[in-house]
C-alpha cells in the first residue's frame, strides 16, 4: 500500500514538474534522469545509480533492457552482491535500443571504470565498443549473452547459462517421458533474439532421432509478452487440436499463458493426462506452475550465479589470476519431484 | 455513354478506397477458410473474441484523440501503470476496488495529459506526439519502479479475483464476456459520439480547431476530455488484458499504441481529424485482430507478420491521403 502511494506522489511530482516546465515546445520528462536513484531497476540511460559505498574497484553493468525482468533481477543481485568482491557498481541499460548500451559502456570508459559486465541487446551493434573498452584495459565480462567466436576475442570471459543447451535438456527431457513418440508445438521467444534461436536449435538437437515430431512453431514479435504467446497457442489449438502432446515455450511467463489458452479450450495442461508444457527460466511463476503441476518442466537459469562468477571472476584478473574463458551456470531441471532441492527464485 | 463508362469507373474507384477494409476482411475471412477450414469452427470464434479485447478499447479511446485531430502515444504507459497498480492493490483492498482506482487512474492520467497538453501550448498533432511519447515513458517507469522490474501473477495473490476471471474467460451464450463489455462501450460511445453536442464538437474541433473555437466550441475543454475518454479506454484494456493472462510484466502495454493507431486509421478515420467515428474503428480492429489469427493459422512466420502489419498501415495512410 506503502509502495502504490509512493509511485502515485512520484506520478504526481513528475507530472507537475512537465506542466511546470511546459512552454510552446514539447519538453516531456524523461523517467531514465529522475528515477533511477529512487529504484535503481527502472531504466536508467543517461544517469547511473548511485554506487554502493567502500568498494575499491568500479563496474559497470551494461545490459539490454530493465523492462526485462531476469535483467532487473540481475542488476538487484549485482548491486547485493558487488560490496563481497570489492565493487562499487554503476549500470546503463539499453532500453531505447543499443545506442545506449554503446553510450554506457564509453562512459565507463572515460571514468576509468576496471570491468564491465555486458548483456547487449545487438551483439554487432555493440563489438566496436567492445574494442574500446579492451584498448582502455578494461575487463570485459560477457553477461548471459556470449559473443560470436569470431569477436571473442574482445571479452575476458563469459558467465552464462547455455541457452542451447538448456533447450537440449528440454528435448531430451521430452524424449525421455515420450519414448514412443508424441508431437509438440513451438511458442517461441522474442524473434530473432539470441536466447530465442539456442533454445529453438538446442531444442530440436535434443529430440533429434527420437519419434518426437514437430507440428508448429511461432515467434513472439515483440519483447517476450504473455499476452502474444497466449494468442499463439490458441491459434495452434485451433490448428492442431487434440494432436498437440507437448507445447515447448521459450520462457515461463509465455507458459503461463500457453496454460490458460490450454484450460480455456477445455483441455488440461498436466503432466500425467494432459498437455505436457515445458518452459525456460525457472522464476516464480514457472515455480509456481511447476507445484501447481500445469507445468512439466522449467528449465531454470541462476541469475544469481551469473552475477556472483562475474563478480568473482573480474576480481580475480584485478588481483593478477586467470580465470576461464568460458563460465557455464549450471542450468536446473525444475520438475515436480525435484523442486524442493532448489532455492526458491524471487523474480 | 463514354462519360457513363466514366462515371461508373469513378464511383468504383471510390467505393474501393471508402471500403477497402471491408474488402480486405471479407477476402481475409475467404482466403483462410480455403486454407484452414478449422477457421471458421466455434472454438476459432471464441478466441477471435478474446484476441480482440484488449487491443479494441484502446481503439476505441484512441478514435476519439484522432478525430479530435492529435495523437495519444502514452497508451502503453498507462496499460502498464493501471494493470500494475491495480494488482498490486487487490490483496490490501480487494478485487473490485483495486480494478475501479485502476479505472480512475487511468481517466486521471488521461485528464493529465490533456491538462500538460494545454499548458504546453501543444495544439497540433506533432507536438501531442512528442509530449503524450514522454508521458508514455513517465507512466512506464513508475510501473517498473513500483515493481522492481518484476512482473506481477494474479495467480499468487493471496485475494481470490472471481470478476476477473469472468472477464477473462468467461462465456455469456455464445459471445465471450469481454466482448459483451466491449459492445456495451462501443454502443455508449457511438451513441455520445454521434447524439451530444459534446460528441460532435470533438469532430468539430479535430476538422478546423481555429473554426470550432470562433463557433464558441470550448476546444480546451475538448482536448482534456478526449484525453480522459483515451486514459479511460486504456484503463478498461489493462483491466481486461490482466484478466485474459494471469502473469502482468510492467511492460504489458508495449505496441499497444502502434496497433491501435494502425486500427484507427485502417478504419476510416482521418489522421488529419475530423472525420470518422467509433463504428468504422471495430472494422479496423477486427483486421487487425483477424490479420493475427489467419497468419497464425497459415503458419506465416512472425518476421512476415510485422513486414504485413507495416504494410498495411503504410496502405492505410495512403488511402487516408486519397479520401482527402
Amino acid at each position: 500500500m506503502k509502495k502504490t502511494l509512493t509511485t502515485l506522489l512520484i506520478l504526481i511530482v513528475s507530472i507537475s514538474l512537465v506542466a511546470c516546465g511546459g512552454g510552446s515546445a514539447p519538453a516531456p520528462a524523461a523517467p531514465a534522469e529522475s528515477a533511477p536513484e529512487a529504484a535503481p531497476a527502472a531504466p536508467a540511460n543517461d544517469a547511473p545509480a548511485a554506487p554502493a559505498e567502500g568498494g575499491q574497484w568500479k563496474a559497470g553493468f551494461i545490459t539490454q533492457a530493465m523492462s526485462n525482468e531476469s535483467q532487473a533481477f540481475s542488476w538487484r543481485e549485482f548491486q547485493r552482491l558487488a560490496p563481497e568482491y570489492g565493487f562499487t557498481m554503476n549500470m546503463w541499460s539499453g532500453e531505447t535500443g543499443p545506442q545506449d548500451e554503446v553510450a554506457g559502456i564509453e562512459q565507463a570508459i572515460a571514468e576509468g571504470y576496471d570491468a564491465i559486465f555486458v548483456n547487449p541487446s545487438s551483439i554487432e551493434s555493440i563489438i566496436p565498443a567492445l574494442m574500446q573498452a579492451k584498448e582502455a584495459g578494461l575487463i570485459v565480462g560477457m553477461f548471459s549473452s556470449e559473443l560470436p567466436e569470431e569477436h571473442q576475442n574482445l571479452r575476458d570471459f563469459f558467465c552464462g547459462s547455455d541457452d542451447f543447451q538448456g533447450g537440449q535438456q528440454a528435448g531430451e527431457f521430452v524424449v525421455t517421458h515420450f519414448p514412443d513418440g508424441a508431437s509438440f508445438v513451438e511458442v517461441g521467444g522474442q524473434a530473432g533474439h539470441d536466447a530465442q534461436i539456442k533454445r529453438h536449435d538446442g531444442f530440436r538437437a535434443g529430440i533429434a532421432g527420437s519419434n518426437i515430431v514437430e507440428l508448429d512453431s511461432q515467434n513472439v514479435p515483440g519483447p517476450w509478452p504473455t499476452n502474444e504467446a497466449m494468442a499463439i497457442m490458441e491459434d495452434f489449438l485451433v490448428r492442431h487440436g487434440d494432436a498437440i502432446n507437448i507445447v515447448f515455450c521459450h520462457w515461463d511467463n509465455g507458459a503461463s499463458g500457453v496454460i490458460e489458452a490450454i484450460e480455456n479450450s477445455g483441455r488440461k495442461a498436466n503432466a500425467d493426462d494432459g498437455i505436457f508444457v515445458i518452459g525456460v527460466d525457472g522464476n516464480r511463476t514457472g515455480y509456481a506452475q511447476v507445484r501447481a503441476g500445469t507445468q512439466a518442466l522449467s528449465v531454470g537459469q541462476s541469475f544469481t550465479n551469473m552475477a556472483k562468477q562475474s563478480l568473482e571472476n573480474a576480481k580475480t584478473m584485478l588481483e593478477g589470476g586467470t580465470v576461464p574463458a568460458v563460465n557455464f551456470i549450471p542450468l536446473d531441471m525444475v520438475t515436480l519431484g525435484s523442486i524442493d532441492s532448489f532455492v526458491e527464485p524471487d523474480w | 455513354m463514354t462519360d457513363q463508362l466514366r462515371l461508373k469507373s469513378f464511383n468504383l474507384g471510390k467505393f474501393v478506397i471508402e471500403y477497402l477494409v471491408f474488402i480486405a476482411i471479407v477476402l481475409l475471412v475467404i482466403i483462410t477458410a480455403i486454407v484452414e477450414p478449422r477457421f471458421l469452427s466455434a472454438e476459432n470464434f471464441t478466441n477471435l473474441m478474446r484476441q480482440f479485447g484488449p487491443l479494441s478499447f484502446v481503439a476505441l479511446g484512441m478514435t476519439f484523440i484522432i478525430v479530435g485531430g492529435f495523437i495519444d502515444l502514452s497508451v502503453p504507459g498507462m496499460i502498464s501503470l493501471v494493470a500494475i497498480i491495480s494488482l498490486s492493490l487487490v490483496d490490501t483492498i480487494g478485487e473490485i476496488p483495486a480494478i475501479l482506482v485502476g479505472l480512475a487512474l487511468g481517466a486521471a492520467m488521461g485528464c493529465l495529459n490533456g491538462t500538460i497538453l494545454i499548458i504546453s501550448g501543444a495544439s497540433t498533432q506533432a507536438k501531442a506526439l512528442f509530449i503524450t511519447f514522454g508521458m508514455s515513458q513517465v507512466y512506464g517507469a513508475l510501473a517498473l519502479i513500483h515493481t522492481d522490474g518484476t512482473s506481477m501473477n494474479r495467480n499468487l495473490l493471496e485475494h481470490e479475483m472471481p470478476l476477473t476471471r469472468v472477464l477473462g474467460s468467461g462465456m455469456l451464450g455464445p459471445l465471450s464476456v469481454s466482448f459483451v463489455v466491449f459492445l456495451f462501450f462501443l454502443t455508449v460511445l457511438y451513441i455520445f459520439q454521434t447524439r451530444t453536442f459534446l460528441g460532435r464538437s470533438i469532430n468539430y474541433t479535430g476538422g478546423n480547431i481555429v473554426a470550432a473555437e470562433l463557433s464558441g466550441i470550448p476546444t480546451k475543454r475538448i482536448m482534456i476530455l478526449i484525453y480522459a475518454i483515451c486514459g479511460f479506454m486504456a484503463a478498461v484494456s489493462a483491466v481486461v488484458l490482466f484478466s485474459r493472462v494471469s502473469v502482468t510484466t510492467p511492460t504489458v502495454g508495449m505496441n499497444y499504441e502502434r496497433d491501435a493507431i494502425m486500427a484507427v486509421v485502417v478504419g476510416g478515420t482521418s489522421l488529419l481529424g475530423g472525420r470518422g467515428n467509433v463504428l468504422r474503428t471495430v472494422l479496423g480492429v477486427s483486421l487487425v485482430v483477424l490479420m493475427s489469427n489467419c497468419m497464425n493459422l497459415m503458419g506465416v512466420q512472425s518476421h512476415l507478420q510485422e513486414v504485413v502489419r507495416g504494410a498495411i498501415l503504410v496502405i492505410a495512410i495512403w488511402l487516408d491521403h486519397r479520401r482527402q
